[in-house]
């Protein structure tokens, strides 16, 4: 319904460049539609579908999903622990019809790069002129001796938003007082990096208010480090009695680095024992959060690195651009199974860092891509692409944390913003402590975030 | 349909009439806000203000406090630092022209009655209902989100947390604790 008109757009574009307005020869062949399929209706695919119409309202845009409901992964840890209905974190594809786009319930079985048509386990085979993958993380069920994909109806990873969320839910709800909540996180890059640490802190929140205070979360982190790591710490002590690092602490998180015995490789499934080198940690309630790549059709489309570091092993490489496929021009890798860039910045200590896996870049990644299409599709110069970040992790009762990242592209090359980026404050910057409104400010901001992006993606 | 065109034609004369604001693409830069503050700048979440039809110069002034660092802000000011004092004036000149849409939200007629008290000392710079601003300086508030506005007095009211504007910090804590969210759901019921 609401969509920008092509004429217009192609007149901002046209503004900026250094061509008279009006002398584009693509604009003759207006008649012609281009036909662009999106191929996964998660935030990244949403938001591109959605702004291929409102850029270009001509362009024939059919996104192909599976399912018929998305569950949001943000903040999907409070549903978990009773803070929120998966209701408000539950979408449908109504919103993109209305704009005009074709929404197909179908799986893609397979990418024909040489035809550019897609065929589904449907039975249909679609043509493109561009192709949008957007398919998300698949788990890799490898590297922990007696785990497999079987299990995660009894040990659940609740790492893709939805049922896993509500079984994951019960099972705490059932936990005794004193019992004991194992997290394991793989190696990264995974899935939105501060999530395991955001659950480990409202699963603590929840044994406080719900009669289970004698009972403790232990975190076995793959990784030496983590994302918002000084302001978990800084929460952790403040809200849930967390002294150090390490097993058999006295507060009610224990975090568990690689090196010290957090890299598990061995699961007992019966006793929910999980195992690394170092140590054994029996569970009462189990959450594996398996190691993760790229979606299953991005591997199979041939889009995913194959030699290289592993950093950029198993994801699909990208031009800063535009977000094209390093390896085909005519499709272009959005959202968690694409990895952009490359922020030694940041400070992980383990490897190069790529943009996060989180829902706002996917967003900010899936509007460049659609920009570039219709700039394509139109014969206009690349628009200047712009990336932006943020991501609220919600921690204890009115205590939100935040972390921004802002990237730009120069030289055709993705170039990470230091001044544009950063965590919230961990203290003020003469050292006296942050005021309690900052982390409530932020809190609240975490719910107005969450119904926008889900509004700007899908509706 | 309105809406939207309005956005692209803003994008389209924004850069012919002022080529010396040196952003290649506003348009695209302003898409990156969208997630936060709604499609074209109009926010469906309680707590992020809709930024669509604010004044200009309040929203250019707005970003430059928090680039400089002179007015605090939980998250804003770590964002705007990293983009240049053009892209700031862009994305201000930008939303400024896209159409001020009211979110819609009801309230009690108590609310109503207490609110409009409450409320007299806003009236000087805000206008009755907080829907006609004295100046380009100030921002219009009804039809803003009630729940983001009783955020902002809570910052204004708050000693640690830093505000730039004098008067509406004074005029803030003057305010009873309890009429805080009245005040705000007051201006936020009313759309103009």
């Amino acid at each position: 319904m609401s969509q920008i008109n092509r004429r217009q757009f192609i007149q901002a574009f046209a503004a900026v460049s250094a061509a008279p307005a009006l002398s584009f020869p693509s604009i003759a062949r207006a008649g012609a539609k281009a036909k662009v399929v999106v191929i996964g209706g998660g935030y990244a695919g949403a938001t591109a579908a959605k702004y291929l119409k409102l850029l270009d309202g001509r362009i024939d845009v059919t996104l192909i999903e599976p399912n018929a409901l998305y569950v949001s992964c943000p903040l999907s840890n409070e549903v978990m622990v009773g803070h929120r209905d998966i209701g408000t974190l539950t979408v449908g594809y109504d919103g993109l019809k209305k704009r005009g786009v074709n929404v197909l319930h179908d799986y893609v079985t397979r990418v024909d790069r040489a035809r550019k048509v897609v065929m589904t386990k449907g039975g249909k085979t679609l043509p493109y002129d561009a192709l949008v993958m957007a398919p998300g993380v698949d788990f890799h069920y490898v590297g922990i001796e007696g785990y497999n994909e079987s299990m995660i109806n009894d040990i659940p990873h609740a790492w893709k938003a939805g049922a896993q969320t509500l079984l994951l839910k019960k099972q705490l709800e059932a936990m005794p007082d004193g019992g004991v909540f194992v997290i394991t996180v793989p190696k990264g890059p995974f899935r939105c990096p501060p999530g395991p640490y955001e659950r480990a802190s409202l699963v603590a929140n929840y044994f406080q208010h719900h009669g289970k205070k004698k009972s403790k979360v232990i975190i076995l982190d793959a990784n030496d480090s983590h994302s918002k790591k000084g302001l978990f710490n800084q929460a952790w002590a403040k809200m849930y009695g967390w002294e150090k690092e390490g097993l058999g602490t006295n507060g009610m998180i224990e975090w568990v680095k690689g090196a010290e015995g957090g890299a598990i490789n061995k699961l007992d499934a019966k006793t929910k024992t999980v195992s690394s080198d170092f140590v054994d940690v029996k569970a009462d309630v189990l959450n594996i959060i398996p190691p993760h790549k790229a979606g299953k059709i991005a591997v199979a489309a041939g889009l995913t690195g194959e030699t290289g570091n592993n950093f950029e092993q198993g994801w699909c490489k990208v031009v800063p651009m535009t977000m094209a496929s390093a390896v085909d021009p005519n499709i272009y890798t959005i959202g968690d199974s694409c990895v952009a860039g490359e922020m030694s910045t940041y400070g992980n200590p383990n490897a190069a860092f790529d943009m996060p896996k989180s829902a706002h870049i996917a967003m900010t990644q899936a509007k460049v891509a659609a920009a570039a299409i219709v700039a394509k599709v139109n014969g206009l110069p690349t628009p200047q692409p712009y990336y932006a970040n943020t991501c609220y992790s919600v921690v204890g009762d009115e205590y939100g944390i935040s972390v921004a990242h802002l990237y730009r592209v120069e030289n055709g090359t993705f170039k990470y913003i230091p001044a544009g980026s950063g965590i919230s404050p961990v203290t003020m910057p003469d050292k006296s402590p942050v005021p309690a409104i900052y982390r409530k400010l932020e809190a609240e901001y975490a719910d107005g975030w969450l119904r926008n992006v889900m509004a700007d993606a899908f509706i | 349909m309105k809406k939207a065109v309005m956005y692209a034609l803003t994008a389209a004369s924004l850069c012919a009439a002022h080529p010396a604001l040196a952003v290649d693409n506003v348009q695209g830069l302003a898409m990156t806000c969208n997630n936060c503050h709604g499609t074209g700048g109009v926010s469906v979440g309680l707590s992020m203000p809709s930024i669509a039809g604010l004044s200009e110069s309040y929203l250019k002034n707005i970003m430059t406090e928090w680039k400089t660092g002179a007015r605090a802000s939980a998250n804003m000011t770590r964002l705007i630092k990293g983009y240049t004092d053009d892209e700031i004036a862009a994305l201000a000149q930008y939303y400024s022209k896209l159409p001020w849409k009211p979110a819609a939200q009801s309230v009690s007629a108590d609310i109503l009655a207490k609110g409009k008290e409450v409320t007299e000392r806003c009236e000087t710079c805000h206008g009755a209902t907080g829907g006609q601003p004295d100046d380009a300086d100030t921002p219009m508030l009804a039809g803003q989100w009630a729940k983001y506005m009783e955020l902002e007095l809570l910052k204004y009211r708050d000693e640690g947390f830093q505000m730039t504007h004098k008067k509406m910090t004074r005029n803030a804590r003057k305010m009873e604790e309890g009429d805080v969210a009245t005040a705000a759901k007051f201006h936020g019921a009313h759309s103009k």
